[in-house]
């Protein structure tokens, strides 16, 4: 069992990225009250995210006295197939401008169907195909946004 | 231009035929959204937000606006007949709603939900109009350190947004003003925190944050999970409710939509609210108390009332202020200021149009909710049957397709699916994301206010406390910051209960 709550652990990593905040806009200038420089806000939001983060940390600390401790977050849950889902639409970003929207489209509603939540494969090809042929009609062709074209010019 | 020739311009533009359609393509989404659940308005108006780039402001607001009421209007069918919420506000009428379906009284418990809703839902209009205009009357007055002070009574309002620890939401509160101050710096000229990436040099757009953290990240957390639905078999008859029923209910819905309205004005009040408060005091005044809970017709009338009234009470603080006091808001905030309007208090004055528009348009999306949730109750019962593996691919592209089209960028389809990652680990350490969208919309404006305030002072920061208007400003932020802690001053027993 871990040693630290999930409070404790969170606060620890928001107090170092406070930290990091108020470090990066210091770099850029904090200015003077007559004239705040470009860091001055995001300056205060670092030091907000540590002051907030410490206060979390001592209430984590002081419930983990009592009994509170680390609870799994993925316990008992298909945890797998949301990191599935994550791999898909990074996967569709970076393939979107070569293969185009149709392409893959097609393959990632296929993907979605066949494989987080397993279908027949009539549906697979179906759903695929036309939930990409009509996102296509409506926003290509009704609402005109520039969907990226793939190697064979749609 | 008068009280009444502003209401009559309102209606010219609401009845407009383009107009017209989004209201009802906004009211028939809206409904949908309701109907299913686990995708809410915060997450629909999120998707659609790209689609409303190339339409009309007024014509956007009006769909947006009509998604928003048309979600509450919807959330019922779900609680009546299958016993979960499609959203948060209609949590409550599970209690009464579901038993009454269980009795063979679907009908009337869908009835009386729809016509309260309506009915709750014009008083709200009707409100609206008359207490928009004077309010931003005064807000007239404001100048930079009132509006800085503004935005603090705003970030404030966050600490009622979130259910969790006051440290997280503010906390999420810091961290969404800094994301919100990321990019080009407007006074200087110089970038922030862009790591070199030119597409961060306007800072995160709030489409990709929103679409990540409702959209995607919903979606993660429902895929990990068997969600199983089963609908209460019954036949649904007689949706028109009894002389009996309206003579049970009347009261029930006149008292939700005050309560609704005067909640949905204050800062985190809210649908959910309204509709919790509005049972809690129909139970204390009706003569019907002891049937609470089994099936008693205001036990339905009541919330269904107060969280349709409190979407028109919710608009007052945006439109005259500038101010959202929920998570909806601040999205149509963003969206007003992606359209390039300003909401606050020269919204009346410059974009009469789109004010009175919108007003005008959700007493029309009222009526057309009343003819889309009777006779279509059926089409609705259908709509829930669709299983969730069909669902959320389709939701999934959406938000690709919605990032995407923003500047047809791919760079934000990865913003959108960090974002996504970052809402899921929120969710599981049990972050709430509205105080953080909150701050992200307004923190560029805060930012802008404290400077220019400070600059016309000469540095003294005095000046958010020797001008009245700013000082009282403060003084109800402080008492906003404070009134959360004094129950918990109050509470005995353990201090930190896990």
């Amino acid at each position: 069992m871990p040693r630290f709550n999930n409070d404790q652990v969170s606060a620890i990593i928001w107090f170092a990225s406070g930290g990091f905040i108020a470090w990066g806009s210091a770099g850029y200038g904090l200015g003077s009250l007559a004239s705040p420089g470009s860091g001055f806000i995001t300056f205060l939001a670092g030091l907000g995210i540590c002051f907030f983060s410490f206060i979390g940390l001592v209430e984590a600390t002081l419930r983990q006295r009592k009994g509170g401790r680390w609870k799994p977050v993925m316990k008992g849950l298909d945890w797998g197939k949301a990191f599935l889902v994550m791999g898909a639409l990074t996967a569709y970003a970076l393939l979107l401008s070569r293969l185009g929207f149709i392409i893959c489209t097609t393959l990632f509603v296929g993907f979605m169907l066949r494989v987080v939540k397993p279908q027949g494969w009539p549906v697979v090809i179906a759903g695929g195909v036309l939930a990409a042929l009509g996102t296509y009609g409506i926003f290509e062709l009704w609402l005109q946004a520039q969907l990226p074209r793939g190697p064979l010019g749609f | 231009m008068d009280f009444f020739q502003s209401v009559l311009m309102g209606f010219q533009v609401a009845l407009s035929p383009g107009n017209l359609f989004f209201c009802f393509v906004g009211v028939l989404i809206g409904t949908l959204v309701g109907v299913l659940p686990g995708l809410g308005p915060v997450a629909a108006i999120s998707l659609l937000l790209p689609t409303t780039f190339h339409i009309t402001p007024v014509s956007a607001v009006i769909m947006l606006a009509g998604i928003y009421y048309g979600a509450m209007y919807g959330g019922s069918t779900t609680s009546i007949l299958v016993n979960i919420p499609g959203e948060a506000a209609s949590v409550i009428t599970c209690l009464d709603g579901y038993q009454m379906a269980r009795q063979g009284r679907a009908g009337p418990a869908l009835g009386i939900a729809a016509f309260g809703s309506f009915i709750a839902g014009t008083l709200a209009v009707v409100g609206l109009m008359l207490v928009a205009p004077p309010l931003a009357e005064m807000a007239l007055k404001f100048g930079p350190p009132e509006y800085f002070s503004l935005m603090i009574v705003g970030l404030t309002i966050l600490t009622f947004l979130a259910s969790g620890p006051m440290w997280k939401a503010l906390l999420m509160a810091c961290f969404g003003l800094f994301l919100g101050c990321m990019g080009m710096d407007s006074i200087m000229g110089t970038t922030r925190f862009t790591f070199d990436i030119v597409e961060l040099s306007d800072g995160f757009g709030l489409v990709p944050v929103v679409m990540g953290l409702f959209g995607v990240s919903e979606v993660l957390l429902n895929v990990e999970q068997n969600l199983e639905r089963s609908i209460f078999e019954t036949k649904i008859k007689n949706l028109l409710p009894t002389g009996k029923d309206w003579r049970d209910s009347i009261g029930a819905i006149l008292r939700g939509s005050v309560i609704g309205f005067f909640l949905g004005i204050l800062p985190g009040g809210g649908a959910t609210i309204s509709a919790f408060t509005a049972y809690a005091v129909e139970k204390k005044v009706s003569r019907n108390s002891k049937n609470f809970g089994s099936g008693a017709i205001e036990g339905v009338a009541a919330p269904e009332s107060a969280n349709n009234a409190a979407t028109g009470g919710a608009f007052i603080p945006l439109l005259t202020l500038g101010i959202p006091t929920t998570a909806t808001m601040a999205i149509l905030l963003g969206a007003l200021l992606i359209y390039g309007t300003q909401p606050g208090p020269m919204l009346i004055k410059e974009h009469p149009d789109l004010f009175w528009g919108v007003v005008a348009s959700m007493y029309i999306g009222n009526a057309m909710l009343l003819v889309l949730n009777l006779p279509l109750i059926g089409l609705w019962v259908k709509v829930l049957q669709v299983p969730y593996p069909i669902l959320f691919p389709l939701i999934l592209l959406f938000c690709l397709i919605g990032a995407y089209s923003l500047n047809n960028n791919i760079a934000q389809i990865l913003f959108m699916v960090i974002f996504g990652i970052l809402g899921y680990v929120f969710k599981k350490f049990q972050y709430e994301a509205p105080p953080l969208v909150l701050a992200l919309v307004l923190g560029p404006m805060l930012e802008k206010a404290l400077r220019r305030s400070l600059l016309y002072s000469g540095g003294d920061p005095a000046v958010f406390l020797t001008r009245p208007i700013s000082a009282v400003l403060l003084l109800i932020a402080f008492c906003l910051l404070i009134f959360p802690l004094i129950p918990r001053l109050k509470k005995k027993g353990p201090a930190f209960a896990e």
